[in-house]
């Protein structure tokens, strides 16, 4: 879309949610409005407010500004980092788009390896940002602009840091009783920001307490139709791991109309291949984002409301209890130097396979004497120092010096948010959800042309219960979302949601992945064990759809 | 308003110096000079066997070829006069300049060729490269080798090619062809540097295609301008290929002939496949002589990817070389416009500035 006088032209990809509030602000300041499209409103704002305008957008956005009387581009991407924006650089010709396959597709950009994507992918089972599995390809980071003018592109420039948000909410603590309010006042906001759309919005249900208050807040927010996909396995049926039961109740309780979609092994098969040519960068996740998405495409929806980012906001994940243990236990003896590296290298040559069935067990000495140690330790797909057995030693030291792992954990706590609960928060969101999750829900959405919203991923909500976030205390923050509803959750949501739900498809990927790399099965391993060789086979089974594009193209 | 910065250039040499980096490092901090970005340049050179003339608001130090006293003379420099910018001219001496830039506070730019970087450097080069604010490449392979190995900031390693000199234009050459006595033959030209250690300037393929040529009766001559130790090799190779009184060696000549020669020739070839840019293919083609190397490394920047030259495979280089000489030669003047305004003295100085902005609009 190009501006009334001809100055800007943007391209944008995603969802500006404050967009009335917005168009009345800029028509009182004299602004005409041609479209009723919130891509103009990012056209008048730059005009407006130039790179700052940033700070006023609430949603999920990617996109770029052509300024044609500076002669540059103006690229921005949203504070947590919800839609994807990737770009290549070759020294003569800048290119952008919202993928990485996009950008291979136009042909011109090296293949070359970065080292720091591979390792990073065996680091934590996706690939962190900037990097990608090309050199030549990087993500513009979360909460960054990027100007880009005759010269090239400069170095992007950070406009908003979760850590940040959380440290002045420290500043500002507020009592523990007034938790509840905070969180309801603040999720209800945000799903009925949420909720802005000429299209029907559904939602994603499990039966969760994430979903389920979300569903709860929907119909506060004065939405009659309400249309929710439960995914379920035929394997559960009649089982006491079957979800669809209590989704159903939850359901009934706040007047949805409930649509169950049964997986069954076969059709998880049939699938895969199309998973993964649909998948953008390798992850060791998305699969059951990919059969919501397809359920939801189905009944014929093209936005859907998702749950995501409930555990990262209010202290949902175990992680939440065991890095804050994990610190106060094994931090003072990691601290001793060499202490760690010595026990591994004891027990690795006393007791082999001691370290080959655990081996994050001894990471723990070398690991956890800071949050990023401990972070990675309780993350990782694998540990740094067993890198050089899984992929070749010389991509493994290069990657591990160019992507830095703990300093780049540890950047991302600056300033420190002051609290264990808002540090876990800042690690789960910045890297998990980060490149993980909001990756997985990006493809997997995309490619059944579903746009997925997450209410629980704002930074207006981050805001509003940043200075809550130190007090919670482990489930005080689920309990009080379970409550954000007018009519709260049924009590047997969130006493179930504590002990979770288990999913089939962990099995059926370790399956395929065994079958593809024709290893032979070993009996009950951990779970972290199975990742493992899931992730060989999606790095394996990336490389491989990609030689098959290449024979098409050719 | 502040100041203009001011800049310690450390190179091999520059001003006075011979070769393509020397050409380089004038051209470079003659535009930067020019466009008054920096008040005052010091130019520290090892080497600087020619006369020369300084342009305005540039002083260069007498040259100093032995390492240890090269570094102490560079410290003293330094020392003695504020700095703001360091401009390393090679690689080779980044790790001298990353210490001259840490001990004045001043921000580090290091210039990038070709070949010194196309393996990983030593451990102390990678590092002071590494801490530089700027990386200059003189073409998009430069800078692709150079990410290969160095964990920096994309954005802070930019391509700013090469540019032809003024003096290259298209013209008349038959006094050459007179004088060489190869009037009326189809011309082949090769101006590169015949180093037996490097042989990557493709004169043996040259040699090898010809041969095939003129046996099927094309009456090819192939000029050969340039100097070193492999000229012996490859005279001997022209022997052995039947083909040694049409290949003519006519070691190192001076500007006003090379232009000329340059203006003779029907088709510039060099399809070497290690060049940092190649500035020759421009100087031909500046010249009105269509060029032809080979898509590799630097050469593909200075054929414009083909929309100035032409880029083909080793593989397809004998085809080729038949097909160009077949075709009559393109217009002159059109090939060297468009050649100047790609590759011209003002492009290359809008590039550098712009560079240059990045560092000081930062300070």
């Amino acid at each position: 879309m190009t501006s009334g006088d001809g100055r800007f032209v943007v391209v944008f990809n995603g969802e500006i949610y404050n967009y009335p509030q917005l168009r009345t602000e800029l028509e009182t300041d004299g602004a005409g409005f041609c479209t009723t499209s919130d891509t103009e409103a990012l056209l008048h704002l730059y005009a407006h407010y130039g790179a700052d305008m940033v700070h006023r957008l609430r949603g999920m956005f990617a996109f770029a500004i052509w300024d044609q009387a500076r002669r540059g581009l103006f690229l921005a991407r949203d504070p947590y980092g919800i839609k994807p924006l990737y770009t290549a650089n070759d020294g003569w010709t800048f290119r952008f788009a919202s993928q990485v396959k996009a950008l291979l597709a136009g042909g011109h950009i090296s293949r070359d390896p970065e080292p720091a994507g591979i390792v990073g992918f065996h680091l934590f089972g996706s690939v962190p940002e900037p990097f990608t599995l090309y050199r030549d390809i990087r993500a513009l980071p979360a909460g960054h602009t990027q100007w880009v003018d005759a010269a090239g592109p400069r170095e992007p420039e950070p406009f908003s840091n979760i850590a940040e948000v959380l440290a002045k909410g420290a500043a500002n603590p507020v009592p523990a009783a007034e938790i509840p309010e905070r969180v309801r006042a603040g999720v209800l906001d945000s799903v009925r920001a949420h909720l802005l759309a000429d299209v029907e919005v559904g939602i994603f249900l499990s039966a969760g307490v994430d979903s389920g208050a979300l569903l709860g807040c929907i119909r506060d927010a004065g939405q009659r139709e309400i249309r929710a996909i439960t995914l379920a396995f035929e394997e559960f049926r009649g089982s006491s791991e079957d979800e669809a039961p209590l989704a159903a109740c939850v359901c009934e309780r706040y007047g949805a109309h409930h649509i169950v979609r049964r997986l069954s092994k076969q059709e998880f098969f049939e699938d895969l291949p199309t998973i993964m040519e649909a998948m953008d960068q390798p992850s060791i996740d998305g699969v059951n984002t990919w059969f919501v998405s397809k359920a939801a495409k189905e009944a014929g929806l093209k936005v859907a409301i998702s749950g995501l980012g409930g555990d990262e906001l209010l202290g949902g994940y175990p992680s939440f209890l065991d890095l804050p243990r994990w610190r106060r236990w094994f931090g003072p003896l990691a601290a001793v130097p060499g202490l760690g590296l010595f026990a591994r290298k004891l027990i690795g040559g006393v007791a082999p396979s001691f370290s080959r069935t655990r081996p994050k067990a001894l990471g723990v000495l070398e690991h956890s004497s800071n949050w990023a140690g401990t972070y990675l330790l309780r993350r990782g797909l694998f540990l740094p120092n067993e890198l050089p057995e899984v992929m070749d030693a010389e991509i493994a030291r290069e990657g591990l010096r160019r992507l830095k792992p703990l300093r780049r954990l540890a950047a991302s706590l600056m300033p420190d948010p002051s609290s264990d609960v808002a540090r876990v928060c800042v690690l789960e969101s910045a890297h998990y959800m980060r490149n993980q999750l909001l990756r997985d829900a990006d493809w997997a959405g995309m490619a059944h042309s579903l746009e997925i919203r997450v209410p629980l991923v704002d930074f207006t909500l981050l805001r509003a219960l940043a200075p809550a976030i130190p007090a919670l205390t482990p489930g005080a923050g689920k309990a009080a979302l379970a409550k954000a509803p007018t009519v709260p959750l049924p009590d047997e949501i969130v006493t179930r949601a504590k002990t979770g739900f288990g999913v089939p498809t962990s099995a059926w990927m370790d399956a395929a992945a065994r079958d593809g790399s024709g290893s032979t099965g070993r009996a009950a391993e951990a779970k972290g064990l199975v990742s493992r060789r899931w992730s060989q086979a999606v790095l394996n089974g990336a490389v491989l759809t990609k030689r098959q594009l290449e024979v098409h193209a050719s | 308003m502040k100041p203009s910065p001011t800049m310690l250039a450390l190179v091999t040499d520059a001003f006075g110096g011979r070769g393509g980096i020397a050409q380089y490092n004038r051209d470079f901090l003659g535009a930067l000079a020019e466009t008054g970005a920096v008040s005052s340049i010091t130019v520290r050179p090892r080497q600087a066997p020619d006369l020369f003339v300084l342009p305005e608001r540039i002083e260069q130090t007498p040259a100093r070829l032995g390492w240890i006293g090269y570094s102490i003379a560079a410290l003293r420099t330094a020392l003695f006069r504020p700095v703001d910018l360091v401009f390393c001219g090679h690689l080779f001496m980044a790790p001298l300049a990353a210490l001259i830039t840490r001990l004045k506070g001043a921000k580090l730019i290091v210039q990038t060729h070709g070949i010194e970087v196309w393996r990983r450097p030593s451990w102390f080069q990678r590092a002071a490269l590494e801490a530089a604010d700027l990386v200059l490449c003189v073409s998009r392979h430069t800078r692709s080798a150079v990410l290969s190995w160095a964990a920096i900031a994309p954005e802070r390693v930019l391509v700013v090619p090469d540019t032809v000199r003024e003096a290259f234009t298209p013209g008349d050459g038959s006094t050459q062809r007179a004088a060489l006595a190869i009037e009326g033959k189809r011309v082949l030209l090769t101006v590169a540097r015949m180093d037996p250690r490097e042989r990557y300037k493709g004169h043996d393929r040259v040699i090898a295609a010809i041969s095939n040529l003129v046996a099927k009766g094309h009456d090819i001559c192939y000029v050969v301008v340039g100097e070193g130790a492999d000229r012996i090799r490859l005279e001997a190779l022209a022997r052995d290929a039947g083909v040694s009184e049409r290949v003519r060696f006519l070691g190192r000549v001076g500007l006003q002939s090379l232009v000329e020669i340059y203006r003779m020739a029907d088709l510039f070839v060099m399809p070497s496949t290690e060049e940092g840019f190649g500035v020759a293919f421009l100087e031909a083609m500046a010249s009105g002589t269509p060029a032809l190397g080979l898509e590799v490394a630097g050469a593909r920047d200075a054929l414009a990817d083909g929309a100035l030259g032409t880029a083909v495979s080793e593989a397809e280089i004998p085809v080729t070389i038949a097909r160009l000489l077949a075709e009559p030669k393109p217009d002159p003047g059109a090939l060297a416009a468009a050649v100047r305004g790609r590759f011209g003295r003002e492009t290359f100085a809008a590039g550098v500035r712009a560079a240059l902005n990045r560092l000081i609009e930062g300070t």
